[in-house]
């Protein structure tokens, strides 16, 4: 709409005079800002909260996270109590049992129907059902679900959620003391790997030129070696321990961390608030760690969180392979490979185990993929 | 030339209702877009209306953030996910672009209008070869033989005017300087034989000789193809060169329009005054007129004309009521309450180091006069 | 040696970047024998198209390149030989540099505060109350406010990063400010402000400044005396005034014409002049060099070049 001023509208005619007044201001000011300042944890922490998936692959990992750490001491027992006469127990669990599922029993097969009357083999009540009976030889044979709590003589309100093992050690409480010792695996692990591959990348990324070379050169000459004949060799030396597992995934695992760091660097130094520091006189070191680290924040903490569940894999590998931690610790990857033994007669002792492993790498992976996109610094203030 | 524009337009409101016999081929009508943001709304373009004749170039001036891109980019389909068109209409042939579906969208983008890039490298797919990026074009609209598609491009770029074209349609966009890929990205933007060419900047990457170069090549090409060209810059002495009209935006609306002449000789809005004072030319000695402060954030667009807070002219009303667009000539027209008759009282003129500067510019050739 | 009339000079200057190694080494001639003064409290003007040098001309002076060779010296000390702590000292009290991007030049991570009382903390201020002070009596003087101390560089306009920028530079009272493009990347309704600016700081310190940048306008505009660049090579020198009025060297010629003027009268009409080295030159029989054609104005031009320029300037 334009207005002819000759033929202004009504309410465009006589206005106040006094609105007509210049003001000629001489001292304009930059304003205030008018927004609350956002700094960049809180603006990545806006966006991460907003992705759904994000938030429930955090709860599900805080979730584990409690559970490794509260149930070992609640639980009824240590998670090296024996008691070989409660070996080998199916899960149970209380109010569960009663929907058919986890409730102590098991099924044996091809048994003598004669035998299910003898006391001494069958305690009273531990016998449930029997079915598909046949007769071999004269004999009647048949199958037979069994309470298995009851024929190994365990009292009535004694339950073990997820089982008992071969020694009759309860797998709830070892489950959850193995997740602990996983997780620590995991976490120092990669905690080790971060700073020497940050310290590594950053003198290679900084300094470059030779130095650069020489470093790189190493770390490639490291990196061709095959990881698992290097970590063999060093758990034979070191034997195993949790220290020596974590530095078993150390040997190489810092490579990474380090090439990431390393390109970072190299983006960062050429720019012009690193070159305004250096015009200032700023030390090498304040330049690495105040003003060019800080920038690779978003990407290491992104790494970090997705080595977590790699380095939980491996520990889990070497336990499998039988190098993992030194019994009676568990270890998730002790116990699928204890498991997978007896797999085929007793499931139980490695489904556990498996979704735990296949739910927290989801998790971790799920959350750092967030984590990667909420510390995109390119994806900063949208919503 | 100047005048022959002027009287052609005389006739043509400025920026009200176009009459159906007066050859306006883009019509943009209170065009409303904001951007969802953390923090709230940002109100992008508040209330855009303008008209692009037939055979003239419009070149539309602001500051980054005062809504003259995202204006194009509405016009072409290609607004961010976070945008939302709030109202208005871009009226093009009969429809309205801001209702074209995605999907139809691709027979009027680059074929009807055509689109020119600030930065030629990111609008040039580096791993194909120049030749292959023109003749894609021509072959998706028409159908034609690989052969005519290529014998098309050639020519193209000689228009353009690329040196050894036989050999540079083989080449790779890295085997250009700066000003050659931007010639290429107007070969690909004319193969779609548009009738409205959009320019967003397409000279701020490149040095000036450069620049004076592809800006001859844009208005030679313009006339030989009677074009109707939007010129975004920020660079007056670009909106010198180009323009017939000229819009000048800040925060999300046009304040002033009008003829280059009128924009130039006889700036009626304090914001127009304080870009034409604010930047030295060759035979500037005073201290220079800035203009104080920052463009405001949008989220949270000022009250009143939202000049106002940067503006020492301003009067008192500016701060609290937004002014209406003031008829000066036909084909002029500004967004400020100094237009008013009863602000004729406050005495608020141009600032005389300005009014010096214009009567010096009527006066002299320039370097080059 | 303090007294002399040049604050700076810079002789026989060569900055060559190489890369690759062996047969596919390549040799960058970015800044290739520039010679130039500057005095003492002077605005240097250095203009030139994007690639041409200046910028790393500007960036070898203050060290961040090793020079290849040439010769650099401030106030008489030479400032181009190998670094040494007192070198790095004595340069980061005297010369301050201003960058061209508002964005890249600062530290997304740090506040403005820390920012700019970095170069108080690097001289060994140590108290947070005294940096906080000089930093808000700094931000003062650029036009911003106490309240943005505490900010971080992406909540500033461009403009307003810029004058933060300045802020950093001068913090440490340095007696020479190189200023790279510094408004080029910004509005053009703010570049204004960021201009005065630097020419208030320059009154009211004294400050000498190289000021590089690629608008002849802006240059010609706060410079006394303005260098031309072409590919590495200083082409011409002279006075703001001598340079647009008798521009000798085909290249400044060609510049000249090129630049757009907000003046539609004059933009119609206008006249390009194209520059080809091969054709505006012939140096198959002389060598140029610089060669002061009248007083302060130098240019780059073999032996019967300057016969021609020596007639222009009379004809004058």
């Amino acid at each position: 709409m334009i207005y002819d001023r000759n033929n202004l509208p009504e309410e465009l005619l006589n206005l106040p005079a006094s609105d007509f007044e210049a003001l000629y201001r001489e001292d304009i000011k930059d304003e205030k800002f008018q927004t609350k300042p956002v700094g960049f944890f809180k603006d990545a922490a806006i966006r991460l909260t907003k992705s759904k998936v994000s938030i429930i692959a955090f709860i599900i990992i805080g979730i584990i996270i409690i559970l490794a750490i509260v149930v070992p001491p609640l639980s009824p027992y240590g998670f090296n109590d024996q008691n070989i006469n409660a070996k080998y127990l199916p899960p149970k669990m209380p109010i569960v049992e009663k929907l058919g599922i986890m409730d102590g029993t098991r099924v044996l097969k091809s048994r003598k129907v004669s035998a299910l009357t003898d006391p001494e083999r069958y305690p009273e009540g531990s016998v449930i059902e029997y079915f598909n009976v046949v007769t071999v030889k004269g004999q009647e044979m048949c199958d037979v679900r069994i309470d298995a709590y009851k024929m190994a003589g365990v009292p009535d309100n004694e339950y073990h959620w997820f089982g008992t093992d071969y020694l009759g050690r309860d797998l709830l409480t070892r489950l959850f003391k193995g997740t602990r010792i996983s997780l620590l695996i995991a976490f120092f692990s990669v905690l080790t790997n971060v700073f020497i591959g940050v310290v590594y990348g950053a003198i290679s990324g900084y300094y470059g030129g030779k130095i650069d070379l020489i470093l790189t050169h190493f770390a490639e000459v490291l990196d061709g070696m095959p990881y698992i004949v290097v970590t063999i060799l060093f758990m034979i030396l070191f034997g195993s321990g949790m220290v020596s597992i974590v530095l078993a995934l150390t040997i190489t695992g810092w490579i990474g961390t380090s090439r990431l760091i390393r390109a970072q660097f190299y983006r960062f130094k050429g720019r012009e608030y690193v070159l305004a520091a250096r015009t200032l006189g700023v030390s090498d070191r304040t330049l690495i760690f105040r003003h060019i680290l800080p920038n690779c924040v978003g990407p290491l903490i992104t790494r970090a969180m997705i080595a977590i569940p790699g380095a939980i894999f491996s520990e889990s590998f070497l336990a499998y392979l039988g190098l993992g931690i030194k019994p009676p610790n568990p270890s998730i990857g002790v116990l699928l490979s204890d498991g997978q033994s007896v797999l085929l007669q007793y499931p139980y002792q490695t489904v556990f185990p498996a979704i735990l492993i296949s739910v927290l790498m989801i998790a971790f992976n799920l959350f750092s993929n967030g984590l990667r996109d909420a510390l995109d610094p390119t994806k900063r203030g949208e919503e | 030339m100047a005048e022959t524009m002027k009287s052609e337009m005389m006739n043509a409101e400025a920026a009200g209702a176009a009459a159906p016999e007066k050859d306006v081929i883009l019509s943009v009508r209170d065009l409303r877009i904001s951007f969802r943001a953390y923090g709230g709304l940002v109100q992008a373009v508040r209330g855009v209306s303008f008209d692009l004749y037939r055979g003239e170039t419009l070149a539309i001036v602001g500051e980054s953030g005062s809504g003259k891109s995202v204006s194009i980019k509405a016009i072409m389909g290609i607004l961010a996910n976070n945008a939302i068109i709030e109202s208005g209409e871009i009226l093009y042939d009969g429809k309205d672009l801001t209702k074209v579906k995605e999907d139809d969208f691709h027979e009027i983008r680059g074929h009807r209008i055509g689109l020119i890039f600030q930065d030629p490298l990111s609008a040039l797919n580096p791993i194909m070869k120049i030749g292959k990026q023109i003749t894609e074009v021509l072959r998706l609209k028409k159908g034609v033989s690989k052969a005519e598609a290529k014998e098309k491009a050639l020519e193209l770029m000689r228009v353009v005017g690329i040196p050894d074209v036989e050999q540079r349609f083989d080449q790779y966009p890295f085997q250009f300087s700066g000003g050659m890929r931007q010639r290429i990205v107007i070969a690909i933007a004319l193969a779609g034989d548009p009738e409205i060419l959009i320019c967003d900047e397409p000279t701020t990457a490149l040095d000036v000789t450069v620049q004076a170069k592809i800006l001859e090549q844009i208005n030679q090409i313009k006339k030989d193809r009677n074009l109707s060209v939007i010129f975004i810059t920020h660079d007056l002495g670009v909106v010198a060169n180009m323009a017939d009209r000229v819009n000048v935006m800040y925060a999300g609306k046009i304040v002033e329009t009008g003829t280059s002449e009128e924009i130039f000789f006889e700036p009626a809005h304090p914001y127009t005054w304080a870009l034409l004072s604010s930047m030295p030319d060759l035979q500037t000695k005073d201290r220079l007129n800035a203009i104080p402060g920052t463009p405001p954030n949008m989220i949270f667009p000022p009250k009143g004309d939202a000049f106002a807070p940067r503006n020492a002219y301003a009067l008192k009303i500016d701060h609290e009521k937004e002014p209406p667009m003031f008829k000066i000539t036909e084909t002029h027209a500004a967004a400020t309450w100094l237009l008013h008759p009863q602000a004729a009282n406050s005495r608020v003129e141009m600032p005389a180091s300005l009014k010096a500067r214009i009567e010096r510019m009527k006066r002299s050739g320039g370097f080059n006069g | 040696m303090a007294d002399s009339e040049y604050i700076l000079e810079v002789k026989n200057l060569c900055q060559y970047f190489t890369s690759g190694r062996g047969r596919k080494k390549l040799t960058v001639k970015a800044v290739d024998d520039v010679t130039f003064s500057v005095r003492r409290a002077e605005t240097f003007g250095l203009v030139g198209e994007s690639g041409c040098g200046k910028t790393t001309t500007g960036r070898t002076i203050i060290r961040l390149y090793n020079p290849t060779s040439g010769e650099v010296t401030f106030e008489g000390q030479d400032i181009a030989g190998k670094m040494t702590r007192n070198l790095r000292k004595f340069l980061t009290s005297n010369i301050a540099m201003i960058f061209q991007d508002p964005i890249e030049s600062l530290n997304p991570k740090m506040t403005i505060e820390e920012i700019v009382g970095e170069g108080l903390k690097v001289r060994g201020q140590n108290d947070r109350s005294e940096i906080r002070r000089q930093v808000v009596q700094m931000l003062n003087k650029v036009g911003l406010v106490e309240e943005h101390a505490t900010r971080y560089p992406h909540e500033f306009s461009g403009g307003q990063r810029q004058r933060i920028g300045i802020a950093r530079a001068i913090i440490t009272n340095p007696k020479m400010v190189i200023a790279d493009e510094p408004v080029s990347a910004l509005d053009v309704s703010v570049q204004a402000q960021v201009i005065n600016l630097l020419n208030d700081l320059k009154e009211e310190m004294g400050l000498t400044i190289l000021f590089i940048a690629h608008n002849l306008s802006v240059v010609k505009y706060f410079s006394d005396r303005i260098g031309v660049m072409y590919y590495g090579h200083l082409v011409e020198v002279a006075k703001g005034d001598d340079l647009y009025q008798k521009p000798l060297h085909p290249y400044t010629r060609a510049l000249l014409s090129a630049i757009p003027e907000p003046n539609p009268l004059t933009e119609r009409t206008r006249v390009r002049i194209d520059y080809v080295p091969e054709r505006d030159h012939d140096y198959s029989k002389e060598q140029p060099s610089m060669v002061e054609v009248e007083p302060e104005h130098f240019v780059y031009c073999s032996p019967s070049e300057l016969e021609k320029y020596r007639e222009i300037i009379q004809n004058a």
